[in-house]
């Protein structure tokens, strides 16, 4: 998924520079991993594609000798075709992930390096959902429930979701693997087989 | 020992199952300051109510210590700890009255043997309003909402003005909207009142809002509590990872 798409909605939600919208694609899709460099070459496709235009021009700021800023809105055309985006079908995304094809391969001597780099992993997502925490407190002390909040707290729940689901998947995995690890003849290879008969 | 109003140090708690030993909590230790938005989270069985019933001092830990406001609990006599927890520790269940009792007599429950009925009902139903609940005084618990009955029951909790309230899986089958509700009146709780607000948590969607997330694992809580997400070169945290 590019930034193409997200880009174009923010604008439609309302206009801003380029610096202004690489901000606020960090703050509403920040574990998507969009590049902030990347808004700047959606924006140009956008323009190119007669999606979003030039609304005039702000200031360069303190630093003078920088170019004005061009703030952009999006064209007629660039509503319809975000509009268009929006009621087609969604794909489902493809899980490839490291950690799982590393825990899914490895070998009993793996194992205790396995056990830190989960335990590391399951730090990263408590840090991030005290990331995204924070974020909520911001969107709550505004103390409104209109329409753009509320959908807020539904795109925040989805990444919230996702990052729950991982720290419990990595808490199981780590809790099998230090009991294995306290059982050091579990590692060695057992056909299905023999652990049913040795119940 | 901190100047916070809980302090929990190396507490451990064990249940045991004829010779098997269930390891509920092991060397949890944590901190919690007046006005302070504290969310548990941990898969079913993580010892989430364990750690509340300890708090509440309704279960004793078997190891380590719970210090609440400078006072360690297991110094108290039980009469002086029974009342430190009446009048500065609210709990709110799920569970609603057993009776058929309204809800402005459920609420006034706690109060009823210290200020008599007709104190005690007033009382009552300046939490409900201050709930939003005070048009359900006359109602009965059957009769209300997932969502009213979580109102109701935080209502109850800080009916007696409590420095500490302790909430079970409060937004446990709410919806966004319901949960949201929940979520921002305890927020405004620990706001206005300076009331520190203990809460265990079905689901992280649920703890989004809070001063700090604490997650239980293996009975233990995961570390670095109030600092930001590690950079460790054991991980890849997707976030950080740019692509155009």
């Amino acid at each position: 998924m590019s930034a193409k798409h997200a880009v174009l909605g923010l604008v439609i939600e309302r206009p801003g520079y380029g610096y202004q919208l690489a901000q606020r694609l960090e703050e509403r899709f920040g574990a998507s991993g969009f590049a902030p460099s990347g808004v700047y070459s959606a924006l140009d496709q956008l323009a190119r594609d007669e999606l979003v235009r030039s609304a005039g021009e702000m200031g360069a700021g303190p630093a003078r000798r920088a170019a004005p800023r061009t703030i952009y809105e999006a064209t007629p055309e660039g509503v319809d075709h975000f509009e268009s985006w929006m009621l087609a079908s969604s794909s489902t995304p493809p899980l490839r992930d490291d950690l799982h094809m590393k825990i899914s391969l490895c070998r009993p001597r793996n194992v205790p390096r396995l056990i830190d780099m989960i335990y590391g992993q399951e730090l990263a997502c408590l840090g991030r959902l005290r990331d995204l925490s924070r974020l909520a407190e911001e969107d709550r002390a505004g103390g409104s429930r209109e329409w753009s909040v509320m959908m807020r707290v539904l795109a925040r729940d989805a990444e919230v979701a996702f990052w729950n689901a991982r720290i419990e998947w990595l808490q199981s995995a780590r809790e099998l693997l230090e009991q294995l690890r306290e059982e050091p003849d579990r590692l060695s290879v057992v056909r299905p087989a023999d652990r049913l008969r040795a119940c | 020992m901190t100047d916070g109003l809980l302090s929990l140090r190396a507490v451990s708690k064990s249940y045991w199952r004829g010779a098997h030993e269930l390891r509920v909590l092991a060397d949890v230790s944590m901190e919690m300051s007046a006005g302070e938005f504290v969310a548990v989270w941990g898969k079913r069985g993580a010892g989430k109510t364990t750690l509340l019933k300890i708090v509440a001092g309704l279960e004793a830990p078997d190891t380590g210590t719970v210090h609440f406001a400078g006072r360690d609990l297991a110094d108290m006599s039980e009469s002086a700890h029974a009342r430190l927890m009446r009048e500065q520790v609210g709990w709110v269940r799920r569970a609603g009255p057993r009776s058929d009792l309204s809800m402005l007599d459920y609420v006034a429950l706690p109060l009823l043997v210290e200020h008599g009925q007709r104190r005690a009902r007033s009382r009552a139903y300046d939490a409900l309003a201050r709930v939003g609940m005070s048009e359900c005084a006359g109602q009965r618990w059957e009769s209300l909402s997932d969502g009213e009955r979580a109102l109701v029951g935080i209502a109850h909790g800080v009916v007696r003005r409590p420095r500490l309230l302790l909430v079970d899986d409060p937004t446990a089958n709410l919806g966004v909207r319901e949960r949201e509700d929940v979520n921002e009146l305890l927020r405004s709780l620990t706001g206005e009142e300076q009331l520190a607000v203990l809460m265990t948590v079905p689901g992280m969607p649920a703890a989004m809002g809070t001063d700090e997330i604490k997650v239980l694992s293996g009975g233990r809580l995961l570390a670095q509590p109030r600092e930001p997400a590690p950079q460790t070169n054991v991980i890849e945290f997707p976030s950080r990872e740019r692509s155009a």
